[in-house]
């Protein structure tokens, strides 16, 4: 065994963080996460060497951390011993030091703000950014057939290893989420690091399952065939990925793509390219380099990667680069599957349990901020209780907390970019003009990121609120009368991608449900489908097309091969040659036989229909060979 | 175990230095050769980027293996390219004072400057050098020029292997030292090596590491072992062994030959290396531009059996030199950036001693004598000196000694019971089996051994070929 256990993993990890304490800048050893390359040293140890480097991590997992202290002490003062007990000690430091401060200091030079704390800057020319699209493509093209090569199981091998590399180094990874997106701590714990680690177990327990090869039912007339689907890999697959969620975004793409068998080629977004972080945790996690890269850079960058003419393209962001992205895919004719942004609506009647149903309009429409592509973007509220609803909400989004923290008491983080934050102002705006009352949050000076949850009573249907993607934390509130009015103003929209619908009455929840045109819905809850792996998710209209996540997830990163095998024989299938007028009234026959008539009577018509077309087609052969 | 024997003409064992350019001399030759090497084979792509990674797929035992009182760590190349993939590629000849003792040890008549001189021109004339422009100095070098000048030692700009390092646009050598990303350094990759494979009269077994060798009349064979454990046999009718001090001697040892040849083993140097690191309130930045750009060329200091190096340290390297650990060791690591560094590297006259141990481990004696101690200390005082002219306001002595200049085991001279390589380079008492890299220098020259190593592989060509 060259890997760890984890009772060695917790021992190093204790001495670690005694080597490493941490600061205000710098990572202890544990939260940095660096244990994970761990077994890329282990696997390289002479035998003898890593037994008693698992030896050691035995003894510190179980003695107090103050004798554990004391004996890295002793070791790293060894010179000072006698010197008949000092060569333990020296080889007991440089074997734990030399673990620790391998594994934490290599991992650290990857890490822009703890290399600002070192001034560690060491680069080679040529490398810094400009990565050459082309010949980095072409080394993903290359690597193509050694993924192809894995099976399954094996890729999944890898996807177990990223899992526990991400857990592993989860608080730096939510440290660097945040340095980028100005996210709270606890939004980018539970959306970006469990929801990624959640689809990477989804994969492991049923990507075999869904991508094994299937057997699908062999008409009678096909008799002796047998009709399998196989899931093969499309090549290489490009992933272009939004700046709300980029590290989820990176991962489970990626990752879907990935274990179907493509390289994959991802381009984060300029605004939140977490530079080097999707590389740490796959090189933790022992992918080849060449299996998936990532190439940072706009949308000239993206443009280049769609010139090398990827097997599928997977686009996450707004409709309107959707479409470019289309358009450019359509040279080459290029599949693409787009999952761009959302208008969506939250229907509440008035038997829904109103605290909930505010709570989750709340959590629903400010979660990121409002930056999701399916946050709630319009609430529409059932007359009767439109008053009392509007005024728990105003009560209950007055008293988040704004900020970025560091220990996850914040509720609403900052907005990620000047861009949107723009959007959001001039949506504010164009609202009051058009007779819109802000409730909350008209204190906000139109510029700051820092926006406060903006609440809208008396919106109409000229405003930008109620019309476009806000992309932010606002809530616009609307009134219905009636279940049609209600299903009407939920698609009055050129999105679909989500939507939620609140009532007791499930019967009619699940009606109304099926009567808006979206991609996927929740009834008294908000935004879950996305927390069940199993679940297709993508949208309809402006939303995009698609479907991503689940089976269908692993479909769309396949090559869906139908494939049908018969024995070799000298047999000749009676539809091909020669036609004869003979054949044709024999060929009518067997239509009726199987299309006219079902159950036995018209099992044994087709049978006699197809026996004398079958003696026939014999006959006209052997004469023809004659 | 195989049942097929693979046949081939000439096996080298080692695709490091002498390796690769003895493979270059035979394949030119129109020799077919077969080359298996333990490590892996990397190019400027795919050299690993961490230096955890480096330490592991570049050295041997995941990046240190340490002497029989764990107080050197030694650091042993196992990649295709050996140590002139991890090296800084100094060239320098031999200077008289290393050759006098050389032939006084061996009895070997060649061992002078000018009877070696034609080999080096030769190796020089097969590979790029540059010397470092001034302009390109980084801090670290300056403080060494500046300590230099102000305490009257002599110091000299030091000539690389390298084609273009491209400065101007901002490369830092110190990451080469996990293999050249842009095929500036001359490693035998892009060089000898590179040659050899095109050929097509080379055949190289990356990942393959030979665990045993018997000769008999007709020729030698030797049982390998691949990475993934299989062993396999192959025959040649002549071996080069050219797997360092370490490995030749490691490998001779279990084949047998420590009864007929009594100097196997023995005779280990490394140069050990101190590095002491400096603490000023300007900035250095010794990890930008060239790694090394000056050396010390003091005559003094050469009789007094030391030479100070312009050295630095990537993070992990630099964290294992601090002393101690903790929030004290975070605070200094911090200050990474205003540190600068020199190295004491000793001509170490105790010679050390490889052995086998149990499970075929290499164990080796080294220790430092009464001798050695005061070069490391008349050394240490005089980086001292440099440090404390230039400003330093606090001086680190480095933790760990290093060795990365693996010398001797297998002796070469005239004498069979103190030399293991006759001055033909043969094993004394086999017509077929030849070294001609590290494992055969008599003792410890002082200066940086590459350049003589290719010279010396040069000549061995010659011979073997004939």
């Amino acid at each position: 065994m060259s890997r760890l256990s984890r009772l060695q993993a917790k021992g190093l990890q204790k001495a670690g963080d005694i080597m490493i304490p941490g600061d205000e800048v710098l990572p202890s050893f544990t939260r940095s996460g660096s244990i994970a390359a761990a077994d890329r040293i282990v696997e390289f140890l002479t035998e003898s060497d890593r037994a008693g480097l698992k030896g050691v991590a035995v003894l510190f997992a179980i003695l107090p951390r103050p004798f554990v202290k004391g004996l890295l002490w002793l070791a790293a003062n060894a010179n000072r011993l006698p010197s008949f007990l000092a060569p333990p000690f020296r080889e007991l430091n440089l074997g734990v030091k030399g673990v620790v401060m391998s594994l934490y200091y290599s991992d650290v030079s990857m890490d822009r703000k703890i290399q600002g704390a070192l001034g560690y800057d060491a680069k080679v020319a040529g490398e810094s950014g400009d990565t050459n699209v082309e010949e980095a493509y072409g080394r993903l093209r290359a690597a193509q057939s050694a993924v192809r090569s894995l099976s399954v199981r094996d890729r999944l091998d890898f996807i177990r290893r990223l899992r526990e590399a991400i857990l592993a180094k989860r608080e730096w990874i939510v440290d660097q989420i945040q340095d980028a997106t100005g996210k709270s701590r606890t939004d980018a714990l539970t959306s970006e690091i469990f929801g990624t680690l959640d689809h990477l177990l989804f994969l492991e327990k049923y990507a075999e399952k869904h991508l094994r090869e299937k057997k699908v039912p062999t008409p009678p007339v096909l008799m002796g065939k047998k009709s399998l689907v196989r899931f093969e890999p499309l090549g290489t697959v490009l992933v272009i990925s939004p700046w709300n969620y980029p590290f989820y975004q990176a991962i489970v793409p990626i990752t879907s793509a990935f274990v179907c068998g493509n390289t994959v080629a991802y381009k984060p977004s300029e605004y939140t390219p977490l530079n080097g972080v999707v590389e740490a945790v796959l090189a933790d996690a022992g992918f080849n380099e060449d299996w998936i890269r990532v190439f940072y850079g706009a949308g000239d960058v993206g443009s280049k990667l769609i010139d090398q003419k990827p097997g599928k393209i997977f686009f996450t962001g707004s409709t309107s680069t959707g479409k470019k992205i289309m358009a450019q895919a359509s040279r080459d004719l290029i599949p693409v599957e787009l999952e761009l942004g959302g208008k969506d609506p939250m229907i509440v009647f008035a038997d829904a349990n109103i605290e909930r149903a505010v709570a989750g309009a709340a959590w629903g429409a400010l979660t990121n901020t409002g930056q999701s592509c399916t946050s709630v973007e319009k609430i529409i509220v059932e007359d009767a209780i439109y008053d009392d609803f509007r005024d728990r909400l105003v009560k209950e989004v007055s008293r988040l907390k704004l900020g970025v923290d560091r220990d996850g008491g914040a509720d609403l983080g900052l907005m990620t970019n000047d861009m949107q934050t723009k959007i959001v102002a001039d949506h504010l705006v164009d609202a009051e003009k058009k007779g819109a009352r802000v409730l909350v949050g008209s204190e906000w000076d139109r510029k700051s990121r820092a926006i406060p949850p903006l609440v809208f009573d008396g919106v109409t249907r000229e405003m930008k609120v109620y019309r476009e993607e806000s992309f932010g934390p606002v809530l616009p509130l609307l009134r219905f009368k009636s279940e049609a009015e209600a299903i009407e103003l939920a698609n009055d929209t050129e999105y679909g991608l989500s939507a939620s619908v609140w009532s007791k009455d499930l019967v009619r929840a699940s009606r109304v449900a099926d009567a808006i045109v979206t991609g996927n819905v929740s009834v008294n809850n908000v935004m879950i489908t996305e927390g069940n792996h199993a679940l297709p998710f993508g949208g309809v209209k402006n939303s995009g097309f698609g479907r991503f996540k689940g089976e269908w997830g692993l479909a769309a990163f396949s090559n869906v091969k139908a494939i049908m095998i018969e024995a070799s024989s000298k047999k000749i299938e009676a539809n091909w040659y020669p036609y004869t007028p003979e054949k044709y009234s024999k060929f009518n026959d067997l239509i009726t036989a199987v299309f006219g008539s079902q159950g036995f009577v018209g099992f044994v018509k087709f049978a006699i229909a197809g026996l004398k077309l079958e003696s026939y087609v014999a006959k006209v052969r052997s004469d023809r060979v004659r | 175990m195989a049942s097929r024997i693979d046949f081939h003409d000439t096996i080298i064992i080692g695709a490091g230095v002498s390796g690769s350019w003895i493979a270059d001399q035979l394949t030119q030759k129109g020799m077919r050769v077969l080359m298996v090497e333990a490590g892996r084979h990397f190019d400027r792509k795919t050299y690993p980027r961490r230096e955890v990674d480096a330490n592991s797929l570049l050295y041997w035992s995941g990046g240190i293996e340490l002497n029989h009182d764990a107080s050197i760590g030694l650091l042993r190349p196992k990649v295709v390219g050996g140590g002139s993939v991890v090296n800084q590629a100094l060239l320098d000849r031999f200077d008289e004072d290393a050759f006098v003792s050389w032939k006084k040890q061996s009895g070997i008549e060649f061992f002078d400057q000018d009877q070696m001189a034609e080999w080096y021109e030769r190796a020089e004339a097969s590979i790029h050098q540059q010397y470092i422009p001034k302009e390109n100095w980084n801090g670290n070098a300056e403080v060494f020029a500046e300590g230099f000048e102000k305490n009257g030692f002599k110091c000299a700009p030091l000539r690389r292997a390298q084609k273009d390092c491209r400065y101007a646009e901002g490369s830092d050598c110190i990451e080469c030292l996990m293999g050249c990303r842009i095929d500036s350094k001359q490693s035998t990759p892009v060089t000898t090596l590179k040659r050899a494979l095109e050929s097509g009269h080379l055949e190289l077994r990356a990942k393959t590491q030979a665990m045993k060798l018997i000769e008999d009349a007709n020729g030698i064979t030797i049982e390998l072992r691949s990475s993934t454990g299989e062993s396999s046999l192959v025959r040649a009718s002549r071996l080069v062994l050219a797997s360092g001090a370490i490995g030749n001697s490691k490998l001779l040892l279990a084949s047998g030959y420590g009864e007929k040849l009594p100097a196997l083993g023995h005779g280990f140097y490394t140069h050990p290396q101190y590095m002491t690191l400096a603490l000023y309130d300007r900035s250095i930045r010794a990890h930008k531009g060239p790694f090394q750009a000056l050396k010390s060329d003091d005559p003094e200091f050469r009789r007094q059996g030391f030479k100070l190096e312009n050295v630095f340290a990537p993070p992990s390297g630099l964290a294992m030199l601090v002393p101690g650990f903790g929030a004290k060791h975070m605070e200094t690591m911090k200050q990474m950036s205003h540190m600068a560094c020199v190295e004491v590297a000793i001509r170490d006259t105790e010679p050390g001693r490889i052995e086998l141990a149990s499970g075929g481990r290499a164990k080796v004696t080294k220790a430092l004598n009464a001798e050695d101690r005061s070069r490391r200390d008349r050394g240490l005082a005089a980086v001292d000196k440099i440090f404390n002219s230039t400003g330093a306001k606090k001086l680190i002595p480095g933790d760990v000694a290093i060795g990365l200049h693996l010398m001797g085991g297998c002796a070469i001279g005239k004498d069979k019971k103190t030399s293991v390589v006759s001055p033909e380079f043969n094993l004394h008492g086999s017509k077929r089996i030849f070294a001609a890299d590290s494992s055969v220098f008599p003792n410890a020259p002082g200066i940086n051994p590459s350049l003589t190593i290719m010279a010396l592989s040069l000549r061995a060509a010659e011979v073997i070929a004939s």
